[in-house]
């Protein structure tokens, strides 16, 4: 399609939830894959009352990479569920929890999600999670490495040399054109090379310095950039019950950095997972409450709910130690990979099935999350996928929040638990679809900086990502609200159509963003002393040939950091 | 003359990326650290095959990239169950084509692994693996097994970049504070490093790999006085062995994955290393032959759901190895075409397989002759990955490195030639259905 | 009754290149009610292009059927290269009269299923009911499990008079395996459930199996790890009775093993 291309959506009813447009009818104009005020000579699509939405911006799931590709390999049992042939736009398919690169473009787009963040990728491995990404269609993207079990990040929080570790974190993102500071089981992870854990004050083996120490260092050097996007953490404790406290101290310890600019300085990935009570799976229980509460008097914070789809999904984390309890219980095939002086991962396929009462209590404290923080700002939709479920899942859970009455009858089909460890069954709130536009898009426009970029929102100059439900605004029927997130009446990508009536029709190439931190060149030659040393005695590879190559990158989008003065 | 630093070796499945040679006049003339002598040899180069051809009566005729590439498109156009073979010798870059044009024809498609690891592979996917980078075997493990392989003479690197000899940050003594376990049939020149030889019976690393694992979990007391040939107090050392150590890696080669139980054994040395884990941190992993057999598999993972032996007949990926792999392929007879590419099946498959490859029309995608030339109909030369061509390739532990290109010619690359097949047969589509 | 008859024509196996039909297509549910025309015309993959089934196969139709469950398909001529006869089949019944391709009776359902000769591998890979009989030798993988699955065969009736290859009835759950023959090596690989009997000879049978039952009449070559229970006596036979697999851990550790 030519650049210059016109298009005119009419008669949309439209939710942009950063332009505060909360259901109103009108018209978008599209010229050269951006908005803009006027056109002249468009093609028309009239979306007859239809709800239209930016493009959905999925904050965190793991689509991309050496750990995503190791659940595809090991799972041919998941691969042969999704299986569908190629067609004349578009390559073949598979997989339900670990679909194919192809796949994830496609089923993405056709729930009008038009940018994906990739949670979490080793850097050593960073251009393979690069060069994956080149083969998911239509999907903007970017990555987030992980940088807190490395042992720079670990030597400079010894040192207190909280400067160096900018310079490092700096060289880090550059390095593997990264978008930000992803911290997963920090501390814990390097201890998991010796087969051990730790939990927040415990000191990792030989480098001395605690997750806790280790999450606030990152947090101070993350914010002497003009950073879009705070740290992004995974706490420890990952999944223990009783982890709840972990979680609210965790969550404490940035609480007296200042960030850049209004926004949070930690966001907190898959809190349903850090949300749990009790102290066995015995007396197993829900802390979303206690959770929520948190969220709802401070202000420093964002979380992503990591809600359960019930059914069979393949685990995957850098939380090495938690993965292998996981598969502890299960007894199923377990894959890890240590990465060498930086990060670690798991992969272990788990049900979530509604007869177990440990698994609906999880599956009902994703929603509570949604349900008792107050502020949609502060919440966005994920799955985790594919760990607590696969994406193709989120409409579900859009149902869910929107309808008291599905959640009565869902809850009726469960463990009977639910009654009783979680406080599901006693919410009435039902999400309106402002809401729900904020939590699947607008949030995680915000919170990542990629509003000011022309993401999550439909203002003038933005991108032209749209999405077309098949639906009226007033449809009540959660049957219905599901059937529409799944499969868009269109789907609109910079501006062309992607998906008509739940079918691909064309497959253009998304673009990776990418941050550059810019920091001084003094500092960053100190510490580039110290990480060549590393790279010549404890790594495998050469420093001059780790950084990812631009040829990883074919369509690539920067974001500089500045230092803040 | 130049030095180029941080040259990426294309052999092995080590990809020594720390190589430093020198260059003249457009030629590598020197290799003056970082490769082995079989590293070396290919840096420095040998005999490539100067132009396309195509047999004629017998005869290989010189003929163009064109004609070549018209003719290929024909043949594999007209298969009913093209086979595409071969692919870890090349780099990513061409592998993502060739995964397009077996998508394209409907196609069979598989790599070296069906006669390498692929029973590794099978193993992960009824187990997974637990695994590190190779980096953490260098800077942690002080208890090194290798199992059924023989690095010495395979992977010459192996030991001294990752392994037993190096030196890392909790072994900065290398050797010295770390034993060396080797179990073979044979006393290979690996195993005659070793502290401890455990001389298995050719075929039983099987009940060898169940009797560790009742062991190490409590039940010395049902394992008979030998098992496979090895006498229970050896199995009791190497369990005493493994509990004592703080960091067990186990290597495995060829010796285990086409003896026996096949992919079975790999399954069983998993279980044992699963086992180990309980005792303490214990992982595992296979010596990759090619530079990039990692590579194809990790492409054809991500880019149709499954590693190797992929039937695309039906326009998705049907993955059964043992039904779709090259190997079963043309030993039942199912192709009626054959395009290797990046491999050397004449070298490798076993003669019933070759008999039908010799029936059926060949088309070689190769810098090199080699015995798959032999079966060839059509010849197309390539540059050389890391010589003449870049890309991306995957270590044997799956870590990512990209090769570089050191020479300059106009030799056209796999990925290109594989790209300009795919153009030809889109055209004979696109015209059959007018 | 109605007897369905699909002869492969000769011209199919008789090319340089012996590429397979599959006939998942062709089953007693799928074409019931049918006419000889309709038959002709289902589209089944030869390679990768679909052709009719009368352009591959002869067709003949005799007798009539009420239901699916009267009607019964006989696949004749040279099947070595027809692969998943019978497969998914839920009714009716299904007769091979030659030996077969990969995947015969796969996913099984019900109804019977007899090859008048041996079977490719993966015959009644992941079966859950109805009937299969193999008059000659059963390749590797007999009612194993797809790759990555831990559930393989559930439920049905599997005879086979000749001999089994390697890894059959691998991580099976249910049903009833008789070989009449020898089993190679393997035989209930991960076993969690049912019964496999081997009357011939086995190799490693039960490796790490946490449930089910198999017996051995034959020659045992045994695992290392299993533990002596007791000598017991089964339909007047003496056996010696093992627990297994231990290399699983003792709490796992479920499968009894009976060998001579």
């Amino acid at each position: 399609m030519a650049a210059e291309s016109e298009l005119i959506i009419k008669n949309g009813v439209v939710f942009d939830p950063i332009n505060g447009v909360k259901g109103e009818q009108m018209d978008l104009f599209i010229r050269g894959g951006k908005i803009v005020e006027a056109v002249s000579n468009p093609k028309v699509i009239d979306a007859e009352g239809r709800v239209v939405m930016p493009g959905g911006v999925d904050i965190h799931a793991h689509i991309a990479g050496g750990k995503v590709n190791s659940g595809r390999l090991m799972r041919p049992e998941d691969g042969r569920k999704g299986l569908v042939p190629k067609t004349k736009v578009c390559r073949c398919q598979s997989g339900y929890s670990v679909p194919n690169t192809f796949a994830t473009g496609y089923r993405y787009a056709m729930m009008g999600y038009t940018f994906v963040m990739e949670a979490a990728m080793p850097p050593l491995a960073a251009r393979h999670t690069h060069e994956e990404i080149i083969d998911i269609p239509i999907l903007d993207n970017a990555a987030m490495p992980l940088i807190d079990n490395n042992w720079m990040t670990l030597e400079y929080i010894k040192s207190g040399d909280i400067d160096l570790l900018a310079a490092y974190i700096a060289w880090m993102i550059k390095a593997t054109k990264g978008y930000g500071v992803k911290v997963v089981n920090p501390g814990g992870t390097e201890a998991w090379a010796w087969g051990k854990n730790c939990n927040l004050h415990d000191a990792v083996p030989t480098f001395d310095v605690t997750p806790a120490e280790i999450v606030k260092g990152l947090a101070e050097a993350t914010e002497k950039y003009e950073m879009p996007h705070s740290i992004h953490v995974h706490p420890n404790m990952l999944g223990h019950p009783g982890n709840f406290e972990v979680t609210k101290a965790t969550y404490d310890l940035v609480k007296g950095i200042r960030p850049y600019r209004d926004r949070p300085t930690m966001h907190a990935t898959h809190t349903q997972f850090h949300s749990y009570g009790g102290s066995t799976w015995g007396d197993f229980e829900s802390q979303a409450k206690s959770i929520a509460e948190y969220i709802n008097v401070n202000d420093h914070m964002s979380i992503d709910i990591g809600s359960i789809i019930l059914g069979d999904t393949t685990t995957m984390t850098a939380d090495g130690p938690m993965e292998y309890d996981l598969y502890q219980i299960t007894g199923r095939k377990w894959t890890n990979c240590d990465v060498e002086l930086e990060t670690g991962s798991g992969i272990t396929p788990f049900l979530y099935s509604g007869k177990s009462p440990v698994n609906t209590i999880q599956w009902a404290i994703g929603q509570e999350l949604a349900l008792l923080v107050k502020d949609p700002w502060k919440v966005a939709l994920t799955t985790d996928h594919p760990n607590a479920g696969p994406f193709i899942g989120y409409p579900i859970i859009i149902s869910m929040l929107m309808s008291k009455k599905r959640r009565d009858e869902l809850a009726a089909e469960v463990h009977k638990a639910i009654y009783d460890r979680s406080e599901l069954p006693s919410i009435d709130r039902e999400y309106d679809l402002n809401e729900i536009a904020i939590i699947t898009r607008g949030m995680a426009a915000k919170t990542l900086g990629l509003s000011e970029h022309g993401k999550g929102h439909l203002g003038i100059g933005a991108d032209a990502d749209i999405a077309i439900y098949d639906m009226t605004p007033e449809e009540r029927d959660a049957g219905k609200i599901q059937k529409a997130f799944l499969n868009t009446k269109y789907t609109i990508k910079a501006g062309e159509i992607v998906v008509k009536d739940g079918e691909v029709v064309a497959t253009p190439e998304g673009r990776t963003i990418f941050v550059t931190p810019e920091c001084d060149q003094t500092l960053m030659d100190e510490m580039l002393v110290t990480l060549e040393d590393r790279f010549d005695k404890y790594y495998s590879v050469t420093f001059n040939n780790y950084p990812v190559q631009d040829h990883y990158l074919p369509h690539p989008y920067e974001i500089k950091a500045p230092w803040r003065s | 003359m130049a030095e180029l630093t941080d040259v990426v070796c294309s052999l092995c499945g080590c990809v020594c990326d720390d190589i430093v040679l020198e260059v003249e006049n457009n030629e590598v003339v020197k290799v003056k650290r970082g490769a082995c002598s079989v590293g070396k040899a290919k840096l420095l180069g040998h005999h490539r095959i100067p132009s396309p051809m195509i047999r004629e009566n017998g005869e290989l005729k010189e003929v163009s990239y064109d004609e070549a590439i018209k003719k290929a498109a024909e043949i594999l156009y007209k298969s009913r169950r093209p086979l595409l073979y071969g692919w870890s010798s090349t780099v990513c870059e061409a592998d993502k084509v060739g995964v397009e044009l077996a998508e394209e024809l409907g196609a069979v498609i598989d790599n070296t692994a069906s006669v390498c690891h692929g029973p590794s592979v099978l193993a992960i996917q009824d187990v997974g693996l637990p695994s590190c980078t190779l980096g953490e075997v260098k800077n942690r493990a002080d208890l090194i097994i290798y199992w059924g392989a023989n690095p010495a003479y395979a992977h010459a690197n192996h030991m001294k970049r990752y392994s037993y000899v190096s030196k890392g940050f909790w072994t900065e003594e290398g050797k010295k504070n770390k034993k060396l376990v080797v179990v073979d049939p044979r006393k290979t020149m690996t195993a005659k490093m070793a502290d401890v030889f455990v001389q298995i019976k050719q075929g039983y690393d099987y009940p060898v790999f169940s009797a560790l694992r009742a062991i190490l979990r409590g039940h010395a007391d049902v394992v008979p006085d030998e098992v496979g040939g090895v006498p229970k107090e050896q199995l009791m050392e190497i369990a005493e062995m493994v509990k004592g150590a703080k960091f067990v890696m186990t290597f495995f080669g060829m010796g285990v994955t086409h003896t026996g139980a096949r992919h079975n054994n790999i399954v069983n040395a998993i279980q044992f290393t699963r086992a180990a884990h309980t005792h303490t941190k214990a992982s595992i992993m296979p010596l990759r032959g090619h530079y990039n057999v990692a590579g194809i598999n990790q492409v054809l993972t991500w880019e149709t759901g499954f590693p190797f032996a992929i039937d695309m007949a039906r326009g998705y990926a049907w993955y059964n190895p043992g039904e779709d792999s090259a190997t079963d392929c043309l030993w039942r007879g199912d192709c009626d075409s054959a395009m290797i590419i990046a491999s050397d099946p004449g070298a490798h498959f076993p003669g019933p397989s070759l008999r039908h490859m010799a029936k059926i029309p060949v088309i070689q995608i190769d810098p090199y002759a080699n015995p798959t030339t032999e079966f060839a109909d059509i010849v197309i030369p390539t540059a050389v990955s890391g010589i003449d061509a870049e890309g991306s390739v995957y270590r044997m532990d799956n870590i990512p490195i990209r090769l570089r290109k050191i020479i300059d010619s106009d030799v056209p690359t796999d990925e290109e030639i594989v790209g300009r097949i795919l153009t030809e047969i889109r055209a004979l589509r696109a015209k059959e259905v007018q | 009754m109605q007897t369905i008859t699909l002869k492969l024509k000769d011209a199919i196996v008789s090319g340089v290149a012996k590429v397979p039909v599959e006939v998942d297509a062709l089953t007693p549910d799928q074409l019931f009610g049918k006419s000889e025309a309709e038959i002709k015309a289902v589209k089944v993959w030869w390679g990768n292009r679909q052709e009719q089934t009368g352009d591959l196969f002869e067709v003949r139709l005799a007798g009539d059927a009420a239901s699916a469950e009267d009607v019964k398909l006989v696949f004749e001529g040279d099947l070595r290269r027809v692969k998943r006869i019978g497969e998914g089949m839920k009714v009716g019944e299904i007769e091979a009269r030659s030996d077969v391709d990969m995947h015969c009776g796969a996913m099984m359902e019900g109804g019977k299923l007899v090859v008048k000769g041996s079977a490719n591998c993966w015959a009644g890979r992941e079966m859950r009911g109805g009937e299969l009989v193999i008059e000659g030798d059963a390749e590797d993988n007999l009612c194993a499990m797809y790759r990555g699955e831990m559930t393989g065969m559930t439920g049905g009736k599997v005879t086979v008079y000749g001999n089994a290859g390697e890894l059959t009835a691998q991580y099976m759950a249910g049903g009833e395996i008789l070989i009449k023959g020898n089993a190679n090596m393997l035989a209930g690989l991960n076993m969690k459930g049912g019964k496999i009997t081997i009357e011939g000879d086995a190799k490693w049978p039960g490796a790490d199996m946490t449930g089910g039952e198999i017996m051995v009449k034959g020659a045992t070559a045994m695992m290392p790890s299993f533990k002596f229970v007791e000598t017991a006596t089964v339909d007047g036979a003496e056996y010696k009775k093992y627990l297994g697999d231990l290399a699983m851990g003792e709490r796992k550790a479920k499968g009894t093993l009976y060998v001579r």
